[in-house]
């Protein structure tokens, strides 16, 4: 029983972490109806540029400016370069552009850094706590990871605050018209170009935030762009329009992976089935809910 | 042009049908297709057969076979070189067991990857748009998975990688008694023949079907569904039609792929990365196009041969290292694509056709 | 152009249709008669086009049923209602953009085109047979409404008057027993109106189809209808002939003549 809940609280805690890299997607995906599917390089640029300071012996501070600067400043070339051109067409060129934009950084990526492997330090304690001393009613000895839970903070005040941006600000109203219908967003004065200047600058800070954690977890190189294929079935499930899902979604597939890799691994013999079981459970739960526990319904009017 | 379609009247509706109305294209094709069957086969290289013609003939197969979905369909799917692996590994299975002919092979691998694709299009019928990456992201990793976790289909070879032996290459009966035998079959010049006839065989197929009742169900079903449904069309049968042809495609192109290309069975090969890349030749060839998808999957393979060839002469051989050549395959790649969504999303096979009309008023302006 | 006085081809009975609390229809009954041109007017809103979507199945009814044909249904499916012969165009044009005119016509006939796909992919034969079987047919309604030197145009340039009318020959395609047109003549010029209303009314008078159309145009309306049914606010305020439904007092109030 012990075991099982520290599988599944370890589950829940990292399915945060996927949290964050989804909602850098449902951001994007909420302001202007592109899936950004460049998210992950723009998480490892974050983070290797970042590391490559570090390294240098530069000031933690320093680099983290620096890299917030950079973060901002290419998410408005990304949208002034790849994404305004393309306002007027379907979404799904939208998404190919992205996927094609990909594929551009992490050439330049990979060419401007070479494939090493670099360590990243957050200076956040990656010592166990003892969860008896939070819990003692329930006299349980459950071992948690102090990184853990800084991070699931880090993202909670994140998903927190931009949750309420969005729900309370003029700007966070504007962004959600855009996301609605650009068009008619348009028509009423929304000034679309700085509304999506904003949002990907706004990315750009979270994937800086998220690359720097991943960063600590999994040490920077180019497997953190599989983060990116993680963050898939999180939004998928959330609903591709709800950062609140981001979160949920992030929780289910966290602690279904941890769960699945467990037990269900002596069912199907080996191991490595954690990629299609976050699929195939992203799966069940559109089959019920074809656009995500909390995303929006398209109706089509005929 | 010295030719064009002005000034001939067609006089029935079959030959308003034709694939190629005009008189001097299908001489072109003829002509073409005596060139590659006769003196390609004669006088080219391993080099060109192997790393050139085979394998852009095969990825050819599979972008069709993705356009299939997503550019006649509308329906998304990254799961592409999981089928393909689906393909490999029946067709493995097929003649080592049964000790069937390549050719039958390559057919039921098809098959088989068909059935596995319309298990995983059935989310289609309730998952719409994007959300339906899902599915086929699923079935890509399960593939990665099952022919990992399962040795029996490598028939437990513990390397993890099988070359295919000589032996398999059974194309028809009696062929020993032949000079057209295994060791043929298994040499690049008859893998070239082999992958050129299946070419040829499926390119027709799908031009066939296009341009019928089952093409026009499927357009109708991407453009709008409602309305399809409104007319008649059973958006579900097309759909899952759809993923059963296309995971079809993909099965072959990946029976090929391991047959006709690299000569092992290796599902390493078959991976996300793939996947992405085949969509790379979809989009970049054009969506809804046959001659877009070898357009795209000659681009998309190609250019990194062109760089490090041109680098080679340029600079001398073995200067630009496979990393260089591999980051600016995908700069640039990741650019074209990006320029062409922005001037022509119809990708290399919408350029194809505006130079044509161009030329169709040649020398006069437009 | 008379009223057959034997079963109505259409019978609609106290349907009722909300979507999520609001109610677009309550309790509408009225009948559609073999051979007749019926009118359903009224001001927007009124719930004239849910009231189509109702019949050819696109919306379903909380209440009421559909009669068509002899045969009732509760719930009418899209699909159910092109096989028993209901064909229709949208308000908003619901052509297959990708595709040409001659290929979104040919799509009309769908229904009537057996062959497997095996067939097709080696072009053999029920897909050849059919392929040029259909396109005879496809040609003559090509002719009928002008579309000859368009044929091979892919239908998303071709302008807004154009698009109706090949949306219009898709419908047609189908060779319905009942055709359903949502404001086919919304934004059109006048010539435009006059053309797709003589199509209207040939179509009628040749072939015996049964029009259920929505229109704005009360010229139009008074001119080619044999029967006309009045909406205001989701429910039914007349049904009659047009020389009734003119001097019809509610009818004025809501919709003809005095301001709300």
């Amino acid at each position: 029983m012990e075991f099982f809940l520290e599988v599944l609280v370890g589950g829940l805690l990292s399915g945060v972490m996927y949290s964050l890299v989804a909602i850098g997607f449902v951001l994007i995906y909420k302001s202007s109806g592109v899936f950004n599917f460049a998210q992950g390089t723009m998480l490892l640029l974050a983070a290797l540029t970042f590391v490559s300071m570090t390294e240098r012996q530069v000031d933690f501070k320093i680099a983290f400016i620096i890299t917030l600067v950079m973060m901002v400043v290419l998410g408005i070339i990304v949208e002034r370069t790849v994404m305004r051109p393309l306002a007027n067409q379907s979404l799904l060129s939208l998404f190919m552009a992205t996927v094609g934009l990909n594929y551009f950084l992490e050439g330049l990526a990979q060419g401007v850094w070479d494939s090493a492997v670099h360590g990243l330090e957050l200076g956040i304690s990656n010592d166990p706590i003892f969860l008896i001393d939070e819990l003692p009613a329930l006299g349980l000895d459950i071992i948690i990871s102090q990184f853990d839970i800084a991070a699931a903070v880090i993202a909670g005040t994140m998903i927190l605050g931009l949750t309420l941006f969005f729900q309370y600000t003029r700007t966070g109203l504007s962004l959600r018209a855009v996301s609605d219908d650009h068009m008619a967003a348009m028509a009423v004065g929304i000034p679309l170009n700085r509304i999506w200047a904003i949002v990907w600058a706004v990315t750009g800070v979270i994937c800086l935030i998220a690359g720097l954690l991943w960063g600590d977890r999994v040490s920077v190189s180019f497997t953190l762009t599989a983060a990116v294929l993680k963050g898939l079935p999180v939004i998928l499930i959330g609903g591709l329009t709800s950062i609140p899902g981001a979160i949920v979604g992030g929780l289910i597939i966290g602690a279904s992976e941890k769960l699945g890799e467990i037990y269900l691994a002596e069912i199907f013999g080996g191991q490595g089935i954690e990629h299609w079981w976050a699929y195939t459970t992203a799966l069940i739960f559109l089959m019920i809910r074809p656009t995500g526990i909390f995303g929006e319904k398209e109706i089509e009017r005929v | 042009m010295y030719y064009r379609e002005a000034g001939r009247l067609v006089k029935s509706f079959a030959s308003d049908r034709r694939m190629l109305p005009l008189m001097e294209d299908r001489w072109i094709l003829i002509a073409f297709m005596a060139f590659m069957y006769i003196v390609v086969t004669a006088f080219a290289s391993d080099y060109l057969f192997s790393a050139i013609l085979i394998p852009m003939m095969v990825l050819g197969i599979a972008t069709l076979g993705l356009n299939i979905a997503v550019g006649y369909t509308g329906q998304l799917s990254l799961g592409t070189a999981g089928f393909m692996c689906f393909g490999a590994f029946a067709a493995f299975n097929l003649v080592l067991r049964l000790d069937m002919y390549l050719p039958m092979a390559f057919f039921l691998a098809g098959i088989i990857a068909g059935i596995v694709g319309i298990f995983f299009g059935l989310p289609s019928l309730r998952i719409k748009g994007f959300y339906l990456i899902v599915s086929t992201l699923a079935a890509q990793f399960f593939a990665e998975w099952v022919f990992n976790a399962y040795p029996w289909f490598l028939d437990n070879n513990s390397s993890g990688v099988v070359a295919l032996p000589q032996h398999h290459y059974q194309v028809f009966p009696f062929q020993e008694l032949t000079p057209l035998n295994a060791e043929f079959w298994h040499s690049y010049k008859g893998r070239y023949l082999l992958t050129l006839t299946v070419t040829l065989l499926l390119v027709l197929a799908c031009k066939n079907m296009v341009r019928s009742s089952t093409g026009r169900n499927w357009m109708a079903v991407r453009d709008m569904d409602i309305a399809a449904n409104v007319i008649g069309i059973s958006v579900a049968k097309t759909k899952l039609m759809a993923f059963f042809i296309s995971t079809f495609y993909c099965g072959v192109a990946g029976a090929m792929y391991s047959y006709c290309y690299i000569g092992n069975l290796d599902f390493m090969i078959f991976n996300l990365r793939r996947s992405f890349l085949i969509m790379f030749m979809v989009i970049v060839g054009g969506l809804g196009s046959i001659l877009g998808s070898f357009l795209g999957a000659i681009f998309v393979y190609g250019w990194p041969i062109l760089i490090t060839r041109m680098g080679d002469f340029i600079f001398g051989g073995g200067t630009l290292d496979t990393a260089f050549v591999e980051n600016n395959s995908k700069i640039v790649v990741g650019t074209i694509i990006i320029v062409l969504l922005i001037r022509e999303p119809g990708g290399f096979a919408a350029l194809w056709s505006t130079t044509k009309q161009k030329l169709r008023s040649w020398p006069f302006a437009n | 152009m008379s009223t057959e006085s034997k079963e109505p081809l259409l019978v609609l009975e106290d349907i009722s249709l909300s979507f999520k609390g609001v109610k677009a229809i309550t309790d509408i009954s009225f009948n559609v008669y073999e051979g007749e041109i019926c009118s359903v007017i009224g001001p927007n809103g009124a719930g004239k086009s849910s009231m189509l979507n109702v019949i050819n199945g696109v919306y379903i009814p909380q209440e009421g049923t559909i009669t068509f044909d002899g045969k009732q249904f509760n719930k009418m499916k899209p699909h159910t209602a092109a096989v028993m012969g209901i064909a229709r165009t949208f308000q908003n044009i619901a052509l297959f953009k990708g595709m040409s005119v001659l290929d979104n016509i040919m799509s009309g006939r769908n229904l009537m085109m057996k062959a497997s796909f095996w067939e097709t992919a080696l072009n053999i034969g029920r897909a050849k047979k059919e392929e040029l079987e259909h396109r005879l047919e496809v040609e003559k309604i090509i002719e009928f409404l002008g579309l000859q030197s368009i044929r091979k145009t892919p239908v998303a340039s071709l302008p807004y008057g154009l698009q109706k009318r090949v949306e219009l020959g898709r419908a047609l395609a189908a060779e319905p027993k009942m055709l359903l047109l949502d404001e086919p003549m919304a934004g059109m010029t006048m010539e435009e109106k006059l053309d797709m209303s003589c199509f209207i009314q040939e179509v009628n008078r040749n072939l015996g189809t049964t029009i259920v159309l929505i229109e704005h145009d009360m010229g139009v309306v008074m001119d080619i209808s044999d029967h006309v049914v009045v909406l205001d606010y989701g429910k039914k305020i007349g049904d009659g002939p047009p020389s009734e439904i003119m001097n019809n007092q509610d009818v004025i109030d809501a919709y003809l003549g005095v301001s709300h």
